[in-house]
């Protein structure tokens, strides 16, 4: 529907115009927006041609799976034959486990005994400290480590020789070292020790403005609503209270949009309806929008998430959401369902990785590492370049799918926002 | 490795501030180097005694980039008899100060709190003077977070 | 629209009183340590001192590093026995500074 079509439109105007006196005659009523929204629903609502985040690692990872395209080689079916022993350097194998640089490095998920200096190692996956006892043959430890799907096709382990992170001499190296593990890790503090580690709990006030500095964005969405967009209009020109109007809708976010044909979420809603409404050009990942986001869902704080999970579009969305969540991506052949799901509640290196419920409720955030507010798009998509995996841009429509699954996974979770996290 | 003469350790003159140098690459050494410095600059040679301040930090620190502390003494805030300065330093930072904080009767308690950046896990030391030209000290190890997929 | 400092004083107190003063400045505190996208090094740009006062008299203030972090925050106590104002002042490495006061009733 363009601007000027929403007077062509006959029924839907009348409702439309009384809705709109119905909210302008007072916050009581109607309280909430219920009628359809404009929408610009020409062109994208991020910038193209998309380019990463400047600061973000460079890696082109076109040769491999991403949310958008299937593209990773097939994993090998069989075990490769090792002949003979393996001699390999097990003091170069050593630093090659502990390489944050080469995709996270073992001690990521492996306690392995002296490597790393044991400093803060990870328990997704089996402790390696006595691996020299256990009596594996050197083909089994050079495969599994060159590519782990041949002995289990589910595994979480990323193929490290078929998709390039080592070469064989380079496994050579760490199966040697792994050769001469023989006896438990000795963690210089019981923190080191991931068995001994509490996890974490997050105990900041978050809508505290001194605790948070994100607070300082809703009040520059409070100021940017009552700002002039191009067509000579704010946010304040049809939304006189805020504050009423909105106490409930960013819980009912994201939802499907079939003028789009896809589901919208808050910061994508935001571009194409300030620039079909007050001619703002307010693009998904500005700071205006991030701002406006923050805004929005503060003004529904409190307030269950509660989206619509019984339309066929919404249950087709959730549903392809899913398998999308189970797809292995990137260079890593990692899913969403790995991290967040088959290994969740343990520590990737000195990392908590949580289940999906209680994951969303906090979003957009303020990252103490980054001192940035991030969105969950963002956030989408920097799981998958810390995978090694080729992001979308934020407004792509599988990220859309993926966060309608993910609001769904968080039913009842009350808003919270701006959340506060590493 | 190298280890501190029995000369050096008394021209540092922090006999309660225990900064291990032992073990320690080269620019960790460096850094603990400067740190004791710093603290014998602010001593002045003086000796501190450890065990009544006290130090807040989380024992593993999400991230190296804001980290809560929190200093402490418990001590009265006479106008006679005063705390009037806490030192702060890292010693695993580059720049070991970290902060110098300054109270007055009108303060009436020595305690501060701030955020602090750390480069890496390591020791927080805390030096205080009272007005009477006592000094205390304190320290403390923080862990800072190894991230989990390698960035 | 500059992000203004944030402050929490409480508006009275009995006379006497401990009060608890937490403030928040907006500032990159840009440590000097830090390269940008063609390996230069930004320069260093830190908020270097931060002072209370209370009706002209000095309360508490700090000696910042640039190990503190970014927005700094500070918290810590004062004593009033008068009514009066807290007045704050960041003071920046190019000599800029920032002020903010809060008044107190004391009964």
């Amino acid at each position: 529907m363009t601007r000027g079509g929403i007077l062509a439109s006959g029924i839907a105007t009348v409702v439309f115009m009384v809705t709109v006196f119905a909210i302008a005659g007072g916050s009581g009523a109607l309280g909430q927006v219920t009628k359809e929204a404009p929408l610009e629903t020409k062109g994208e609502a991020s910038v193209r041609p998309w380019k990463r985040y400047v600061g973000w690692p460079a890696r082109d990872e076109s040769t491999y799976n991403t949310l958008g395209n299937v593209a990773t080689p097939a994993a090998p079916t069989r075990p490769r034959k090792i002949a003979g022993p393996i001699t390999g350097d097990a003091k170069k194998g050593s630093e090659l486990v502990a390489d944050r640089d080469r995709g996270g490095s073992c001690l990521a998920c492996h306690v392995m005994g002296p490597a790393g200096g044991a400093n803060l190692p990870g328990n997704i996956a089996p402790d390696l400290s006595e691996i020299g006892n256990a009596g594996r043959e050197d083909e089994w430890l050079f495969n599994y480590i060159y590519d782990a799907r041949v002995y289990n096709p589910e595994t979480v382990m990323p193929p490290w020789g078929s998709h390039g992170f080592f070469n064989d001499e380079e496994i050579n190296d760490m199966v040697a070292f792994l050769k001469t593990l023989r006896s438990p890790a000795a963690f210089k503090t019981a923190l080191d020790d991931p068995s001994k580690r509490p996890p974490p709990v997050e105990k900041r006030e978050n809508l505290d403005p001194i605790e948070n500095p994100a607070m300082w964005s809703v009040d520059k969405a409070q100021e940017l609503w009552k700002q002039a967009g191009a067509a000579g209009k704010s946010c304040q020109s049809c939304h006189a209270s805020a504050n009423a109007e909105f106490k409930t809708w960013a819980a009912s976010m994201p939802k499907w949009e079939p003028r789009l044909e896809k589901v919208l979420g808050v910061e994508e809603f935001v571009t194409r309806h300030a620039k079909a409404t007050t001619g703002a050009d307010w693009l998904m990942e500005s700071d205006e929008n991030r701002a406006m986001s923050v805004y929005l869902h503060y003004l529904a704080n409190g307030t269950p998430i509660r989206v619509d999970t019984t339309s066929p579009e919404a249950k087709a969305a959730i549903e392809r959401g899913k398998e999308l969540s189970a797809r292995k991506v990137g260079q890593l052949n990692m899913a969403c369902t790995d991290c967040h799901g088959k290994v969740a509640n343990h520590w990737i290196r000195g990392q908590w990785l949580a289940e999906p419920k209680g994951q969303y409720d906090h979003f957009p955030t303020w990252r103490t590492s980054l001192l940035a507010i991030w969105d969950i798009r963002q956030r989408f998509q920097w799981c998958q370049v810390n995978i090694r995996a080729d992001e979308l841009p934020p407004d792509a429509k599988e990220y859309g799918d993926l966060e309608l699954y993910l609001a769904a996974q968080n039913d009842g979770q009350k808003l919270s926002v701006p959340g506060i996290r590493h | 490795m190298r280890q501190l003469s029995r000369r050096d350790a008394l021209a540092l003159g922090v006999s309660g501030a225990a900064i291990t140098f032992v073990g320690l690459d080269e620019r960790a050494f460096a850094a603990a180097k400067e740190a004791s410095e710093q603290i014998a600059k602010f001593t002045g040679g003086m000796p501190a005694v450890s065990g009544k301040i006290s130090i807040e930090l989380p024992e593993i620190a999400e991230n190296g980039n804001t980290v809560p502390l929190s200093v402490s003494v418990d001590a009265p805030m006479g106008a006679d008899n005063y705390v009037s300065e806490i030192l702060v330093v890292a010693d695993g930072n580059p720049n070991p100060g970290v902060a110098t904080f300054h109270f007055s009767p009108l303060s009436a308690k020595a305690q501060a709190s701030t955020r602090i950046r750390l480069a890496t896990t390591q020791n927080i030391i805390a030096v205080a003077k009272t007005s009477k030209g006592e000094f205390l000290t304190g320290q403390r190890l923080v862990k800072v977070t190894v991230g989990g997929c390698g960035g | 629209m500059a992000e203004k400092p944030r402050l929490k004083v409480p508006k009275e107190a009995k006379k006497g009183d401990l009060i608890e003063i937490k403030t928040l400045l907006p500032h990159v505190m840009e440590s000097g340590q830090r390269k940008d996208r063609d390996g230069k090094m930004i320069p260093r740009k830190i908020i270097n001192k931060f002072v209370c006062e209370f009706n002209g008299k000095p309360v508490f203030a700090v000696d910042l590093e640039p190990a503190v972090a970014a927005n700094p925050y500070m918290q810590f106590h004062a004593k009033v026995d008068e009514s009066g104002t807290f007045k704050f002042s960041w003071i920046d490495d190019d000599g800029t500074v920032t002020t903010a006061e809060e008044s107190v009733t004391v009964m």
